[in-house]
């Protein structure tokens, strides 16, 4: 063998090694996971224009900010922003080499038209406070505002702030979103059956994933689905049989069910929701304030967590989400449980006692209606109020309403108190429950008081920067706890059921929820 | 035969646009409308009125109904407030699966509901009568939903036999259908049960036994044929029944159908995915009728004497 046919042999070898390596690393895997019950039955993927989105529009866009469970905001599309000292104008520089899934250039430029997209839809309030988008060279996107917007990083990395291809949702018109949706996210839309399925293929060509993601591209599962399963009982037996691989959300009721099953593990992250108590303050005997701060310090949280949600998830003991810097209220608004105080108040109130342990004030018994939707939940946890307020001497009638009537019965205002809940995490959900100029619904209680109005508009419009805005919200919050218009109750985690013999998720889950930065880590085992 | 079907199509026009109208009323006098659906957090008062405007929900209501029979009889279902797609793609996507999931439990129902039927009335009065009518009553007293969720249990959970839920392939049917069809299956049963019966205490039986043909030939060839008549009408009604009923068994197995499209459109107020579908069923309804009584006039000649 001569020494240049060796070179070549060896050289070939080289080669071959060479391209073995560096060919991406393609996992022929699927995984089929089952949607959350609230995201079943999404129309389209069209997020610029629509009301309801689900875990898809996470996978098939990139977002330029994205969140993170402790609430911290970091990196998407954009690497980089600054905002200007007095909230008038902010500067974001956008990542280079990132490309649509049509191989459009994601730049300054198609981020300004997508942003400008929103003005004439539904979402438009997203982007209100935008004065004037600029594209300044291929990277850096500046917005000048029209007032200072705090609040503007967290719904640039809401669900609904996925960049789209303008090219693609101008040429697809109604049918964008459903025929095709096109993103720069790590996975591509492949078919979507409404109130079916949505099946997603890998995008190979994902190289930025998120901050929030170890594996910054291609993700390792080669496919997913998505799978709209509307009965829970269906989901699970799916889950149990191997039909599918996770549930987004697990009720708490089958958590134990769960838990016998030696090949699914059970997750949990931290919740968006709070499960609470309006409480009509128009509407006698709660348009008296000792009477609605006793009902609230009637509720044994405690017992709620422990007989209704078997211990899973935390007490609540102000209006918003623990995870949430607003919600660090003085320890003097928290609303805890103490029924001495409870039946002083309403002694006070001038409701006494009865002999049949009903509470009445010049002959009227104090008696009450709670409503609440026709769901096995919420009617177990309305009847342990209802107990918990007989203990008081308070006596109350439960009535159910369809989850689809119930908001038309709350704009009737004939409510006096409500067992309900809402799925948020901003601050600003303190605004759209207790604004005066949202009466009946979503304001529930009817609250519309003048200093909480001052304290409303400055939290929501009057906040230079975010350590303001988190300090008016406070404030804000703080007054209307001590109105008492609502006692909070309780607050779910996010339960996910998997099957460990088919996914491996990574160590720490990052994001407010499972999302790209949980699927790019994630794979599943052969 | 063809001028009495071209006078009952013609007599369905006047149905059509009466049951349209009781459609159209029902559906807005239900407290509600779509906006709030589609009414997110952080938007005003002032999206309100402009999303109302947008979709013509300001319009006084007999405007807002000739807008849309108008649109409907020109093959335009409108679109879908919240989706905001035509009604007609997705009715056109959940109508396959509908028909092929009524369809196939219909005959089901039908085909093991008529055997069951004539066995039981060949063997009157005994054990085995007493059983199959015992048995197709309790198929069809159980709930449907829990039916489904038993078979299920039995057959995906147990027996690894068929998936548990969804629309891909052969198998995915087979428990929906079954669900559906045990259900169904007892009417047919009974109806055929009697109608055998009766059909055989005819004078034209009597003869046919003294004239030495065999029991069973006359049984099958002769008297099944009479007891069918009465079963062609219970099933042409049960069409429109088969259709829109399925909506609990689509929800526990996860199918997409008309009864899930309708469901999910009602709690939206969705008024034009409503007012679409519940057409489509009241036409099942009034087409199914129809097909009965054409089947019952080709089947029976006293009713094509009566037409004449």
């Amino acid at each position: 063998m001569t020494i240049s046919f060796r070179k070549a042999v060896l050289a070939s070898g080289v080669s071959l090694v060479a391209l073995i390596l560096a060919a991406p690393m393609v996992f022929a895997q699927d995984a089929i996971f089952v949607l959350q019950q609230d995201e079943v039955g999404v129309p389209t993927y069209n997020i610029v224009a629509t009301g309801n989105t689900n875990v898809g529009a996470l996978l098939i866009y990139d977002t330029l900010t994205v969140q993170d469970a402790d609430q911290s905001f970091h990196p998407g599309l954009a690497s980089s922003w600054v905002e200007a000292p007095d909230g008038m104008s902010w500067e974001f520089t956008l990542k280079t080499g990132v490309k649509f899934h049509n191989g459009e250039p994601f730049n300054a430029a198609a981020a300004a038209v997508w942003l400008a997209l929103y003005a004439a839809t539904d979402n438009s309030y997203m982007t209100a406070s935008i004065e004037k988008i600029e594209a300044v060279g291929e990277s850096t996107l500046k917005l000048s505002m029209k007032n200072p917007d705090p609040n503007l990083l967290y719904n640039l990395s809401s669900s609904f702030m996925g960049v789209v291809e303008p090219k693609a949702f101008a040429a697809l018109g109604e049918n964008y979103g459903v025929t095709e949706a096109v993103g720069t996210g790590p996975y591509r839309m492949e078919s979507f059956t409404i109130g079916s399925e949505t099946v997603l293929v890998r995008n190979d060509e994902y190289t930025w994933g998120s901050a929030l993601a170890a594996n910054k591209g291609p993700a390792k599962i080669a496919k997913i689905t998505l799978r709209e399963i509307p009965e829970e009982s269906t989901a699970f037996l799916e889950l149990k049989t191997g039909g599918v691989d996770m549930l987004l959300g697990v009720p708490t009721d089958f958590l134990t069910e769960l838990a016998k099953e030696p090949n699914i593990v059970s997750l949990t992250l931290p919740g968006q929701e709070v499960v609470y108590m309006p409480f009509n303050v128009t509407k006698a005997p709660f348009d008296d304030i000792n009477v609605r701060h006793a009902a609230a310090l009637a509720v044994n949280q405690q017992e709620i967590l422990d007989s209704v949600y078997g211990g899973v998830g935390s007490v609540a003991n102000q209006f918003l989400i623990s995870a949430l810097p607003e919600s660090k209220v003085a320890p003097e608004y928290l609303i805890s449980y103490d029924p001495v105080k409870a039946a002083a108040l309403l002694d006070e109130a001038g409701w006494k006692m009865g002999a049949d342990g009903v509470r009445a004030k010049d002959g009227v018994p104090l008696s009450v209606t709670l409503w609440t939707q026709s769901d096995s939940v919420f009617r177990r946890l309305t009847e342990v109020v209802q107990a918990e307020f007989k203990a008081v001497g308070i006596a109350s009638e439960i009535t159910t309403f369809d989850s689809s009537m119930i908001r038309d019965q709350y704009k009737t205002g004939e409510q006096q108190a409500a067992v309900r809940s809402y799925y948020w995490n901003n601050a600003d959900i303190v605004d759209l429950f207790f604004g005066g100029d949202r009466l009946g619904y979503p304001n529930v209680s009817m609250f519309n008081d003048p200093k909480a109005e001052e304290l409303r508009v400055k939290a929501m419009s009057g906040s230079a920067n975010g350590a303001e805005r988190i300090t008016n919200f406070i404030a804000y919050h703080e007054y209307v706890l001590s109105q008492f218009p609502m006692a909070p109750i309780y607050q779910p985690v996010q339960n996910i059921g998997y099957n460990k013999d088919r996914l491996v998720l990574p160590a720490e889950i990052h994001g407010t929820r499972i999302g790209a930065a949980t699927v790019l880590d994630m794979t599943v085992t052969e | 035969m063809l001028g009495y079907t071209l006078r009952r199509l013609v007599l369905l026009i006047p149905v059509f646009l009466a049951v349209s109208v009781i459609i159209f009323a029902i559906i807005h006098l239900i407290p509600g409308d779509p906006v709030d659906s589609l009414m997110k957090v952080g938007s005003g008062p002032e999206q309100r009125a402009i999303i109302t405007a947008r979709y013509g929900l300001d319009r006084p209501l007999y405007e807002q109904y000739f807008i849309w029979l108008g649109k409907l009889l020109s093959g335009d279902l409108g679109t879908a407030i919240v989706a905001k797609r035509p009604v007609l793609d997705l009715v056109l996507q959940a109508l396959p699966h509908s028909l092929a999931l009524s369809g196939l439990a219909l005959l089901f129902s039908t085909v093991l509901g008529i055997g069951l039927g004539v066995v039981a009335a060949l063997n009157r009065d005994t054990l085995l009568d007493q059983t199959i009518m015992g048995g197709v009553l309790l198929g069809s007293t159980v709930p449907s939903f829990w039916l489904g969720l038993l078979l299920i249990l039995a057959f995906s959970v147990q027996l690894g036999w068929f998936p548990v839920s969804g629309a891909r392939g052969w198998s995915s049917i087979v428990l929906p259908v079954l669900t559906i069809g045990l259900g169904g299956m007892a009417l047919v049963a009974r109806v055929t049960r009697v109608a055998m019966i009766e059909a055989s205490q005819r004078d034209f039986v009597m003869l046919l036994h003294a004239k030495g043909m065999p029991p069973m030939r006359i049984q099958l060839r002769h008297v099944l044929r009479h007891a069918l008549i009465p079963v062609v009408t219970i099933l042409s009604l049960r069409i429109g029944w088969v259709l829109g009923g399925a909506v609990t068994v689509e929800v526990v197995f996860a199918r997409p159908g008309l009864g899930t499209l309708l469901i999910k459109a009602l709690n939206q107020h969705d008024y034009p995915v409503v007012q679409a579908a519940l057409l489509m069923l009241a036409m099942a309804v009034m087409l199914g009728t129809l097909l009965g009584d054409i089947l019952q006039a080709a089947m029976d000649p006293r009713v094509r004497a009566a037409m004449q």
